[in-house]
């Protein structure tokens, strides 16, 4: 760490880890209701509230890591300290208490009501300013350079794209074809497009000082990866327009563009073993390293494979509306984004505190159990898709019919998501012994 | 390759992607009115979409596919059940559907079910390229489907019986009921189910039109 405010990114790290544990909490809850048929919750927490919940904190969780890591990578890349520390806290407040007010609203009852977009209009009002004061601060911060480094400027591109995209989710529109057209602008055009850009410089960023690489040799390749993510992935939204209303043109465009985004995400891989394999520097701290590895590999199994599966049309027809995609949908946001954020966690917490990760193989325990956990919830969940698509769409038979079927499948997932929270919750006792001097050996 | 020639891919990359995308976006909206029958989205209609965000029923069901999968498909709901039973069912999920896996009663209001089901038969008109596909097994049988069959999806009949193995378990199985039973009997327990069991849960479907009941009575005779 070089600069005395980074240390703010703690703060984020901490909010990001605690919720991410009660994210896991709400996604066994949620499966219980798939496994047992009899709900005694039904009156209090019944499915679409803790689906909610369980969404809510995922994307509550992962943007507050983002901005954290957001907050350790700019001043070290723009050299300079963060042009308003106190804005950063009271942003973070902010935000904790919007992401609190929503849950609880959940609980009473109190919805927007469109999937991952839940949170009531005044709250999305919140969460837009709470956007401003981030973006500004970043941004005030960024102009004290001198130097205005690619990785800087991805970033930016990303937040900002980030945050304009979240306003095609903020209006009640009245026809639900064009609501969902443009929802798909913040669901698709934030996971395929905005955060890839995010998480390509936090990478990008960790690699550079992990690796000691030629920083040229990171950021050129950098562009080529995101201008693939950007090429692939903006068009690419029409693998949503298949059967909501839209014309026929969006099996060709989305289908091709589609079907490409996994080059760019392969390319991360092979660019992230690159840089390790040629690297400057004898890496001390190899715990990031592992989860930067783990990532490449989960985000373009996750993403890249799992996606493409179901992408063409003549595919997607059958595996629409299923459990297939609950599956891509796990594999993707925790190989992609929650790997990243971990990663960029334990890049940067042992550098604010000024510890070394010697010892840590509780880490990488986490890390195992995690990555192996919500290998089989996948797994699982798939073949109950498949199990699903093949009863419902071609035998015809009725859905609710069709989910005796897949209860044993349901069960498997249920009895990994058991491994997850434990992976996830050995993650919590490690992330917070980091600062525990008595281990310290550097 | 040079840093310049990779922010050049980038540049361009984004550049012919978005305009791409925003040109066919500018035709897919413009297209919306007549592919979604916008000139039958009332009032009532948008009340309904209102009050289904409002209950957040799409986190349970998918319609046009997206959402939870944890409840039924709702996109083309209403080519299967009839309009007054579906206001029965959201009056009260559990007494008109007492299958395993329950929807909770939301305690709904007379105008917003009224909305509800306004809004449910206007999304079933849209036009989504034939999804969900005709299921291939169905398709291959061509359509043989006698009107009484329909009839009997509409009511929800299922809910409580099986046929062929595929429904509830609240009532008895039909697959062969017509071997069983004659056709006065079936009316007469369709049209009052206490005049032979006086302790029926089954609900009587003596609002049937003459057309759709003698639809169904022939389809259940025929079921030998
Ligand atoms: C709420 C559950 C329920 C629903 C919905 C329901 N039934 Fe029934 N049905 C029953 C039960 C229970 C019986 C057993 C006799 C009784 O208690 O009436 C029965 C009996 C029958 C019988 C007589 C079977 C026999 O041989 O004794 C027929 C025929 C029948 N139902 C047809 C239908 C049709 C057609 C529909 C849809 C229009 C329907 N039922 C809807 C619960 C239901
Ligand atoms: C990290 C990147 C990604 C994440 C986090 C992600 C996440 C998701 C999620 C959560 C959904 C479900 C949305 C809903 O509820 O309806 C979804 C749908 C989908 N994703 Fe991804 N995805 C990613 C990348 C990709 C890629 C690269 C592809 C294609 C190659 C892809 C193809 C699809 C398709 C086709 C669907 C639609 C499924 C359907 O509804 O039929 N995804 N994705
Ligand atoms: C304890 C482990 C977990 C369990 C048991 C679990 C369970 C569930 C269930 C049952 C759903 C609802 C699916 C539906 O609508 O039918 C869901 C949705 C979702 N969960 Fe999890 N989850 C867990 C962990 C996670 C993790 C770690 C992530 C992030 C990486 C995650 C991301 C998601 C996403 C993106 C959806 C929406 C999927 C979609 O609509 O396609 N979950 N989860
Ligand atoms: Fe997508």
């Amino acid at each position: 760490m070089k600069y005395e405010t980074q240390k703010i990114a703690y703060q984020y790290f901490v909010a990001a880890t605690l919720l991410f544990g009660l994210q896991v909490i709400f996604g066994l809850i949620t499966g219980a209701k798939y496994v047992w048929d009899y709900d005694p919750l039904i009156n209090f927490i019944p499915f679409n509230t803790s689906r909610a919940i369980h969404m809510n904190l995922l994307v509550i969780w992962l943007l507050i890591g983002f901005m954290g890591g957001t907050y350790y990578l700019v001043p070290e890349e723009a050299e300079t300290d963060i042009y308003s520390p106190r804005l950063a806290a009271i942003q973070l407040y902010c935000f904790v208490a919007i992401g609190v007010a929503a849950i609880i609203g959940y609980l009473a009852g109190w919805s927007w009501g469109m999937p991952f977009l839940e949170q009531p209009t005044v709250l999305k009002f919140g969460i837009v300013i709470v956007a401003l004061i981030f973006l500004f601060n970043i941004f005030m911060t960024m102009m004290k350079t001198k130097k205005w480094t690619v990785i800087q400027g991805v970033l930016l591109g990303g937040l900002v794209m980030l945050a304009l995209l979240f306003l095609f989710g903020v209006f009640f529109v009245r026809n639900l074809s064009t609501q969902y057209y443009w929802w798909w602008w913040v669901i698709h055009l934030w996971v395929e497009g905005a955060w890839e850009l995010v998480a390509g410089a936090i990478i990008a960023f960790i690699l550079l000082k992990l690796t000691g690489v030629d920083r040229e040799l990171v950021e050129k390749w950098l562009y080529v990866e995101v201008g693939l993510v950007l090429f692939t992935g903006i068009a690419g939204t029409g693998h949503h327009y298949y059967w909501i209303g839209t014309p026929k043109y969006w099996f060709w465009v989305g289908g091709i563009f589609s079907a490409l985004e996994p080059l760019p995400i392969l390319f991360m891989v092979i660019d992230t073993l690159r840089d390790v394999r040629e690297k400057r520097i004898e890496i001390e701290n190899r715990i990031p390293l592992y989860w930067a590895v783990g990532s490449a590999v989960m985000h373009f199994l996750g993403a890249g494979v799992w996606g493409f599966a179901h992408t063409l049309p003549q595919i997607n027809k059958w595996t629409h509306g299923t459990q297939v995609t609950a599956s891509h949908g796990h594999f993707a946001f925790f190989g992609a984004y929650v790997m990243i954020n971990l990663t960029m966690i334990y890049f940067a917490v042992p550098r604010i505190r000024g510890v070394s990760l010697k010892g840590h193989g509780r880490s990488l325990v986490a890390l195992r159990l995690m990555v192996f956990s919500i290998f089989f919830m996948v797994l699982a969940l798939g073949i109950a898709g498949v199990v699903q698509s093949y009863l419902q769409r071609i035998l015809g038979m009725d859905y609710l019919t069709t989910q005796d079927y897949m209860k044993l499948w349901y069960a498997v997932m249920w009895v990994s998501g058991w491994g997850v929270v434990t992976g996830v919750f050995i993650y919590i006792v490690d992330f917070f012994s980091m600062g525990k001097p008595s281990k310290i050996t550097a | 390759m040079t840093l310049s020639q990779g922010r050049a891919i980038f540049i361009w990359g984004t550049v012919i992607s978005a305009v791409i995308f925003l040109g066919l976006t500018y035709d897919s909206i413009s297209k919306m009115p007549e592919r979604t029958h916008e000139e039958k989205l009332s009032d009532e209609v948008a009340n309904g979409k209102w009050t289904w965000q409002r209950y957040n029923c799409n986190d349970c069901h998918t319609i046009l596919g997206i959402g939870g999968y944890y409840a039924p498909d709702l996109t083309k709901v209403m080519s299967r059940r009839d309009p007054e039973w579906t206001r029965q069912f959201l009056k009260d999920p559990h007494k008109v559907w007492p299958a395993k896996r329950r929807m909770p009663n939301l305690h709904l209001k007379d105008e917003e079910i009224g909305n509800l089901v306004a809004f449910l038969s206007w999304v079933n008109g849209i036009d989504t390229n034939n999804w969900p596909p005709k299921p291939m097994a169905v398709a291959a049988a061509g359509p043989s489907q006698m009107p009484g069959e329909a009839v009997f999806k509409a009511q929800g009949c299922s809910a409580c019986h099986k046929l062929s193995g595929v429904g509830g378990d609240i009532g008895p199985d039909l697959t062969h009921v017509g071997g069983k039973r004659t056709p006065e009997w079936i009316q007469q327990q369709l049209e009052n189910p206490k005049s032979h069991f006086p302790d029926s849960p089954m609900p009587s479907f003596a609002k049937l039109s003459p057309k759709d009941m003698k639809d169904l009575v022939d389809f259940l005779s025929s079921l030998q």
